[in-house]
């Protein structure tokens, strides 16, 4: 094999090749620091390239596998991690913000902790909207290191909040990396990249060292070639954490068995593909008569609760919190889409009684949910109603292509898991995706449908022409 | 908007620009009163929907005693 052949090929895989002795973890962590270095900038994906810590990393992954003490899939594999994610040793963390871009941190995010346990190798920081989003950004411009950029199309949007996350991952920078998502900043990226994301569900992952921009609604997950490579990272950064009082006791232990001959039940939510772009729907449309080779479909209906309102709402009122400290030292001025430079302010006019309603009525989204989706495996929608949208557009308003994400609202307010993976190309050769939501805890359940999704399809070994 | 959600933008806008006024200029103000009436909107979405005393949040506080 040569150095490129390592190149969008599979944790799975690489871990094999590792394990084998048949590659060195230096040489992989050179491989991929080399690109990360050439190509990062092309896609505004990378804060900082962590070279130094990595082939350190690399080389004590390289002498515990010479010495027999192979920790498992992750060990010696490189990754990067949204730069949200706190790092000890004077990596800056700058939360994709202009005014933090020294912010150091003297500890390691749990997350970061995990991964190097289980043997894998930090190789970047990787650029984020600012905030995550915090202030209201409306256009890819939201970012000191830039807008995040696609691979399939440099005039084309990444995605966010998980921009370099995406677009790293895609682009074959990174095997893989680790986003947040708080209202669809996993999964966004992960459709318009081409790349599997997955929300696990709320208190799964924990948050410890992680910026919060919503106590209630954040969660951390992983983005990756495939879905099984989303399982493997999942076990490995899952699990209670005293740190994290939200962390949940039940364990999580991935489900990789064989998918062949497996029949499954899924939900589609009534008019969740209304309204979304030509390609979308059509790729949807496709995706569902694959599916029901090896599903039977239903459709379903969640209660008319104000989803979106209960949120935002939540989120509003706990950013206003989490923020309060950078707002009133005057930090939103120097944030980089005008936009955001104001969004903070308003947040203070929730009131108190609003914020506890809205979590009241979480309360009944979280049951409606988990009535509506009991008896299904997953429900399946279009991750997002629109391909890619030009760096120089505004998205707010093409995002949701004038409909609702019911999805999106009901499975990040009630913390439910999902996993998007690709589901086609438009004409233009950009990618759409799909997404399975599942029942709370049910991170296997996604994975397992999207698994088969995969087995049955060939979307996602498809990667942009120049990088390979 | 109705003439009390109006009333309603007016009085919460004030707690905006009383805290943080002197830093926003006309065209960031105005913007912040859109904000403000979106929020006064979600405010008007959730009154919509009743419920009982004693439908509550799902967070419990759980006390904290350190582990010994």
């Amino acid at each position: 094999m040569t150095a490129n052949d390592y190149v969008f090929t599979s944790i799975r895989d690489l871990g094999g090749l590792i394990e084998s002795r048949e590659v060195s973890p230096v040489e992989l962590a050179t491989v991929f620091l080399d690109r990360l270095e050439k190509l990062g900038p092309d896609y505004n994906a990378v804060v900082t390239v962590t070279r130094h810590l990595a082939l350190s990393q690399a080389a004590r992954a390289e002498q515990e596998i010479a010495d027999g003490n192979y920790r498992g899939p992750l060990h010696g594999i490189p990754y990067g991690a949204k730069d949200l994610l706190a790092t000890s040793g004077g990596i800056p963390t700058t939360w994709g913000a202009a005014p933090l871009r020294d912010q150091v941190f003297d500890y390691d995010a749990t997350v970061v902790e995990r991964l190097r346990d289980a043997g894998a190798v930090l190789a970047a920081k990787l650029a984020m909207v600012e905030l995550a989003g915090g202030g209201g950004y409306r256009q890819p411009v939201a970012s000191f290191t830039g807008p995040g950029i696609t691979p399939w199309d440099k005039g084309r949007w990444s995605g966010g909040s998980s921009s370099g996350s995406g677009a790293a991952t895609a682009a074959g920078l990174v095997p893989f990396a680790i986003g947040s998502e708080t209202g669809g900043s996993i999964i966004s990226p992960a459709s318009n990249c081409g790349v599997a994301g997955l929300r696990p569900t709320y208190g799964r992952v924990s948050r410890y060292g992680a910026m919060a921009l919503s106590y209630t609604l954040d969660k951390l997950g992983p983005l990756c070639l495939t879905a099984d490579d989303c399982g493997l990272v999942l076990e490995a950064i899952a699990g209670s954490d005293p740190k994290d009082p939200s962390t949940t006791q039940r364990p999580f232990r991935y489900d990789d068995s064989d998918v062949s001959g497996r029949r499954f039940r899924l939900g589609v939510v009534k008019g969740v593909a209304d309204n979304v772009d030509e390609p979308t729907g059509a790729n949807f449309a496709s995706a569902l008569e694959a599916l029901s080779s090896i599903a039977d479909i239903e459709e379903v209906e969640f209660s008319d609760l104000p989803h979106e309102a209960i949120n935002r709402t939540i989120m509003f009122a706990e950013a206003a919190s989490a923020f309060e400290d950078f707002v009133d030292a005057g930090l939103p001025a120097e944030l980089t889409a005008p936009e955001d430079r104001y969004g903070l302010y308003a947040r203070v006019a929730v009131l108190g009684k609003d914020y506890v309603k809205a979590t009241r009525l979480r309360a009944l989204m979280a049951r409606n949910a988990e009535e509506v989706m009991a008896p299904f495996d997953a429900l399946v929608g279009p991750t997002r109603a629109t391909i890619a949208t030009p760096l120089d557009q505004e998205f707010r308003s093409a995002a949701l292509h004038g409909g609702r994400d019911t999805m999106g609202s009901v499975g990040n307010g009630a913390g439910l898991p999902a996993i998007s993976v690709p589901s086609g190309f438009s004409d233009e050769g950009l990618p759409t995706g799909i997404q399975f939501m599942g029942r709370a805890y049910d991170e296997n359940a996604v994975l397992t449908v999207a698994r088969a999704y995969q087995s049955i399809t060939d979307w996602h070994t498809r990667h942009p022409a120049d990088l390979t | 908007m109705s003439d009390h959600n109006a009333q309603d933008v007016e009085d919460r806008l004030q707690i905006v620009t009383r805290l943080y006024g002197d830093r926003l200029d006309d065209d960031q103000l105005a913007e912040v009163r859109k904000g403000v009436e979106g929020i006064v909107e979600m405010s008007e979405a959730l009154r919509a929907v009743s419920l009982r005393n004693g439908d509550e949040p799902m967070s419990v506080f759980p006390p904290y005693r350190e582990e010994e």
